[in-house]
């Protein structure tokens, strides 16, 4: 195998190739990266227990200046590749496989030759047939990303809840996260009326590294569908996902239709509150804080206690304010969580007593977006 | 008057006494000897009040012939030895002749002994005989030690508290009596017995009777010898272990010793094996020529010189290490679990979700967390235990379990998986049993004691060190029959919490740490490779100095070609100083000095070094980190290769800090979880099925 390459083209996709090259690893293969050289192009492949990603660099892209001289495969120790190609000299760099899989790197008057490993020996990657595909934009995909991952599982005690659950049915395109004391749920409605219909559940690991891959052009993502195993195609970078088995709980039931109390905050001046009594809070024993709300006078109170340091108490400024007085207490790092991902707008906290879950909604958009947070239970 | 006078007799003795009779337990440990010394096959020792009130020591041993009595209390009056050849040859736990009379100096002592015919009576108080007549007695020699230190007030002062003399006599009598499987002992203490021992010559039935039938069981035979020395014994498997060195018994030529080699060898044979801070529980016998050993170094005779040490600590080391590689070291789970603790309830509770409930209502568990990180599994939470806390596991195993019935086995000389049913003593003979019998055996080489669990179910109660049962004898043998398969062939089903990795073998199931298992596998790759380290050496600019004692100086300048193979090049510097230029490339900057002294005193203390060995910590460390960790999901694929990978190491056992890597169900724990094995008194009726 021989070819050259401009680096900096080929950094680019090394790194995307690299997000699924973990250093621990209980098959030593898979610590490399597998690079095919075919008239087509250079496939470099990457892959973990959780994702696997493949990324084809054209030959025929004029920018990339990709000449394959010789086809051939190679697995390459990443850690150390992409450490190399990164310092070395020149513009350009060319791969060479000579005997024993010895790799042979120049650039310029820089040679380097490492130890690679038979490119037969690395695992195949799962097939995924194209029957059901549904087609999103890049940034709409990312921002329901980064709005549920946050109330994903980090536990493998439950392991379905360390994922994300997605149900395309009747062209709505539902996202829900939970770990059991928060919940996320998103809701989309596709552009393009499809047939397809799915129930799936994606890892929120895979899901983190993937959002890091969708670039900031807003070209679509397109994902497939098999047995165990999501296909997201990002122009010429698939990847592959495990799925999570299992039933995913039944989280519709979860959201409280109704509420007793509600009250409208601007999101960012919630979050600065919070953000302030977690300071104390999470310097005791509970991480706790209490929210006293009092609609008659109009009046929101936060409050955090730690018995070591001090107290904080800041009276808030809602916008509306309706229902009955409640005192309620919450783990401000859910909080926190939630409103982040709000950005900057208005949202409504809905709450029906001080042991039920309550809800944050923007107002502008009260029945696509919402998040839940489950109370704490003081004595 | 001169001022130079020889010391009164009675005086001397009590001056000897100082060195024989510290307390109440050296009286015991002296009496014991003398009748061990005697081949007596029974000896009863009683005590009152921590034996300060009264030590009396009954044996059946040849006794004393009346015309010798009065002298078994002069002073150097033995009959153990005779001549200078004997002194060095020495096959009797006793030959100075100081016990006796050291005894009588300090106490009231009366002896009643006979050979077999007209016994004598002897009564010597603080040294002095007061009486001496015929009496009846029966064959065997019979000591009773009153009034302890009751001329001495001194001694008696500076005795501990009743409870420590006491556990200082039954450890004296628990060392005896494992060096004497063969002698019946027996220690009462204000009429209760503490110690007993059946005399039939099995030594783990003796270990048994002292540190429990549980420990016991866990304990295998060791046997190694060379030219020179035997070594026998019982040594725990490293899941048993005590928190000190205390409950290793050295036994040379059958008596009780302390040595530190010793032990440390025994200790080095675990290797890895063990955990930090935890001792293994040992019997050794060591068995070597009188000519090689001297005795004769404290009054006490607990410390002895031994020749040759360097050759028996290698064979004691290698003997360990051999026997543990060749067992099955996976501890199994019935024998591990620990009483369950309850977590005191936190001031809050962070409510969950229902996510399983039918129901419409919001429904609430309220799981003791305040915050996630408490959800986190510890691996003390999420041990396995029976139902309780596991039940998926279990669950699986079932589901996995070969079935009964009608399915084919999977290996042709497996057991079928039936109740095994005894009624009577006759079904010991029956091919079922035997097959039952063949299938457990090797989960439990300590046959004798476990019993097969055919056996078990038929004993009235378990057995216990004094009631042997008669169907041991057919396990023991069966017991060295057939080799083990050392480790088995693990069978991946599923992972556990993202930490424990499950499989099955053919004699059942197995949880897997999978950051122990990796650990392991690291390690011991690493432990190669960080001993290959380059020969380059780093000069340096200004050279370091040592300075050492003149002994140590002594000592290192036999080593030094020693040290230089490992690259440090000690050159003299002065009279007691070393200097070196340059050091191995690998040390850690800043840390160059304290490398070379450290390696300097392993030289110092063990006589060797290899740069693997002193370098086990980092290799630990490494493979440590370069583990997967707990909470990580594994694919099928990255299972079943760690499992292979771990079959293949040299000791998958433990992790390098000596924690268990994978526990064991057996198919018996299995069917005894989900009651398919019902209690033994009413087997034989329905099974479950």
């Amino acid at each position: 195998m021989k070819f050259s390459i401009n680096r900096a083209a080929f950094i680019k996709e090394l790194n995307n190739v690299s997000r699924a090259i973990s250093s621990k690893t209980t098959i030593p293969i898979l610590t490399g990266i597998k690079i095919v050289a075919s008239d087509a192009g250079l496939l470099l492949t990457g892959s973990n227990a959780d994702i696997s990603i493949e990324s084809l660099i054209r030959a025929d892209d004029p920018d990339i200046g990709l000449t394959i001289d010789e086809p051939g495969a190679i697995v390459l120790t990443a850690r150390f590749f992409s450490e190399i190609v990164k310092r070395l000299p020149e513009q350009t760099m060319t791969v060479t496989v000579k005997d024993a899989f010895q790799t042979e790197i120049t650039s310029g008057s820089a040679a380097f030759n490492i130890n690679g490993q038979d490119a037969n020996n690395y695992p195949h990657l799962p097939e995924v047939d194209a029957a059901d595909s549904v087609v999103l934009s890049g940034a709409v995909f990312k921002e329901l990303i980064s709005q549920t991952v946050i109330a994903v599982s980090n536990q493998e005690s439950r392991p379905i809840l360390t994922g994300v659950h997605f149900v395309l049915a009747d062209n709505q395109f539902l996202a829900v996260a939970t770990d059991s004391h928060r919940l996320s749920q998103r809701q989309i409605e596709l552009p393009t009326p499809s047939s397809a219909a799915f129930d799936v559940i994606i890892p929120g690991k895979s899901l983190t590294e993937l959002s890091r891959m969708i670039g900031d052009d807003d070209s679509d993502v397109k994902m497939q569908f098999s047995e165990n195993q999501v296909l997201f195609l990002l122009g010429d970078t698939s990847f592959y996902s495990r799925l999570l088995e299992g039933n995913y709980p039944d989280t519709s039931r979860l959201i409280p239709k109704d509420a007793s109390t509600t009250v409208e905050f601007e999101a960012p001046e919630l979050l600065a509150a919070v953000e302030r009594a977690s300071l104390l809070s999470h310097e005791s024993r509970n991480n706790v804080v209490k929210l006293t709300l009092t609609p008659a006078d109009n009046q929101v109170t936060i409050f955090s206690n730690s018995p070591d340091v001090g107290n904080v108490e800041e009276a808030l400024d809602p916008k509306e304010i309706t229902g009955d007085d409640l005192e309620i207490s919450f783990n401000p790092d859910y909080m926190k969580d939630a409103l982040r991902s709000f950005g900057q707008t208005t949202i409504r906290v809905a709450f029906t007593s001080a042991l039920r879950p309550f809800t944050l909604v923007p107002t502008e958009d009260t029945s696509n977006f919402i998040q839940l947070i489950t109370p704490v239970r003081t004595f | 008057m001169p001022k130079i006078h020889e010391l009164a007799s009675v005086l001397a003795d009590q001056i000897a006494a100082g060195e024989v009779v510290e307390r109440p337990a050296s009286v015991v440990k002296e009496l014991v000897e003398n009748a061990v010394d005697a081949h007596s096959k029974q000896i009863d020792i009683t005590v009152e009040e921590a034996g300060l009130k009264r030590i009396a020591v009954v044996d059946d041993g040849d006794g004393i012939a009346d015309e010798d009595a009065e002298m078994a209390f002069k002073r150097h009056a033995t009959s153990k030895i005779t001549d200078r050849k004997d002194l060095f040859r020495i096959k009797s736990l006793g030959f100075r002749g100081e016990a006796l009379p050291s005894i009588a100096s300090v106490a009231d002592v009366t002896l009643t002994t006979s050979t077999g015919g007209v016994g004598t009576l002897i009564h010597n108080v603080g040294g002095i005989i007061k009486e001496h007549t015929a009496a009846a007695a029966r064959k065997g020699t019979s000591v009773t030690v009153k009034d302890l230190f009751g001329n001495v007030p001194a001694r008696l002062k500076y005795l501990k508290s009743p409870a420590t003399e006491l556990a200082r006599i039954t450890d004296i009598v628990n060392r005896l009596a494992l060096s004497y499987p063969d002698v019946a002992f027996s220690l009462v203490h204000n009429g209760r017995e503490l110690t007993r021992t059946t005399g039939r010559g099995d030594l783990q039935q003796v270990i048994a009777g002292i540190y429990g039938v549980q420990s016991a069981r866990k304990m295998v035979a060791i046997n190694g010898s060379n030219p020179d020395f035997k070594v026998t014994g019982y040594v725990s498997l490293p899941e048993l272990t005590r928190a000190s060195r205390q409950y290793i018994s050295l036994l040379l030529n059958g008596r009780y010793i302390h040595n530190f080699q010793l032990s440390k060898a025994l200790i080095a044979g675990y290797g890895s094996k063990l955990m930090v801070g935890r001792y293994p529980l040992a019997v050794l016998d060591i068995k070597m020529d009188p000519l090689l050993v001297d005795v004769n170094v404290h009054p006490t005779k607990q410390e002895v010189r031994i020749s040759q040490e360097p050759e028996l600590t290698q064979l004691i080391q290698e003997t360990v290490f051999k026997r543990l590689s060749t067992e099955n070291l996976i501890p199994d789970v019935f024998s591990e679990l620990p009483k369950q603790k309850k977590t005191p309830e936190p001031a809050t509770d962070q409510l969950t979700m229902a996510l399983n409930d039918a129901s419409t209502k919001y429904e609430f568990s309220s799981a003791p967390q305040s915050r996630p990180a408490a959800t986190r599994p510890t691996p003390a939470a999420t041990r396995p235990t029976p139902v309780a806390s596991q039940p998926s596991v279990v669950a699986d195993a079932s589901a996995v379990a070969p079935k009964r019935g009608p399915q084919p086995l999977q290996t042709p000389e497996e057991v079928p998986v039936e109740p095994v049913v005894i009624h009577a003593r006759g079904d010991f003979k029956l091919p079922a049993v035997q097959a039952f019998d063949e299938k457990y055996r090797t989960e439990q080489p300590a046959a004798p004691l476990g019993m097969s669990k055919a056996t078990e179910s038929a004993a009235e109660r378990p057995a216990m060190a004094s009631q042997p049962v008669e169907t041991i004898p057919e396990a023991t043998q069966l017991t060295q029959a057939k080799p083990q398969q050392r480790f088995p062939e693990l069978r991946y089903l599923g992972q556990v919490h993202g930490t424990y990795l499950l499989a099955e073998a053919d004699d059942g199931l197995y949880l897997v740490d999978q950051h122990a298992a990796q650990e392991r596998v690291n390690y011991e790759f690493y432990r190669q490779a960080i001993g290959q380290v380059s020969d380059d050496e780093q000069k340096l600019l200004v050279p370091i100095v040592l300075d050492y004692p003149t002994t140590d100086v002594l000592e290192l300048s036999n080593h030094v070609e020693t040290l230089s193979s490992v690259g440090i090049h000690l050159e003299s510097f002065g009279p007691n100083s070393f200097i070196v230029h340059e050091h191995p490339t690998w040390f850690k900057a800043g840390q160059e000095t304290d490398t070379i002294k450290e390696m300097i005193d392993w030289v110092l203390k063990d006589g060797k070094i290899s740069v693997a060995a002193f370098r086990e910590k980092t290799a630990i460390m490494m493979s440590c980190k370069r583990a997967i960790k707990a909470n990580h999901h594994l694919d099928d694929q990255q299972a079943r290769a760690l499992l292979k990978k771990l079959a293949t190491a040299e000791n998958p056992f433990n992790c390098p800090h000596g924690r268990p890597v994978l526990v064991h169900f057996t198919d018996q724990d299995l069917e005894k979880l989900f009651k398919r094995i019902q209690d033994p008194h009413h087997s034989g009726d329905d099974w479950g099925e």
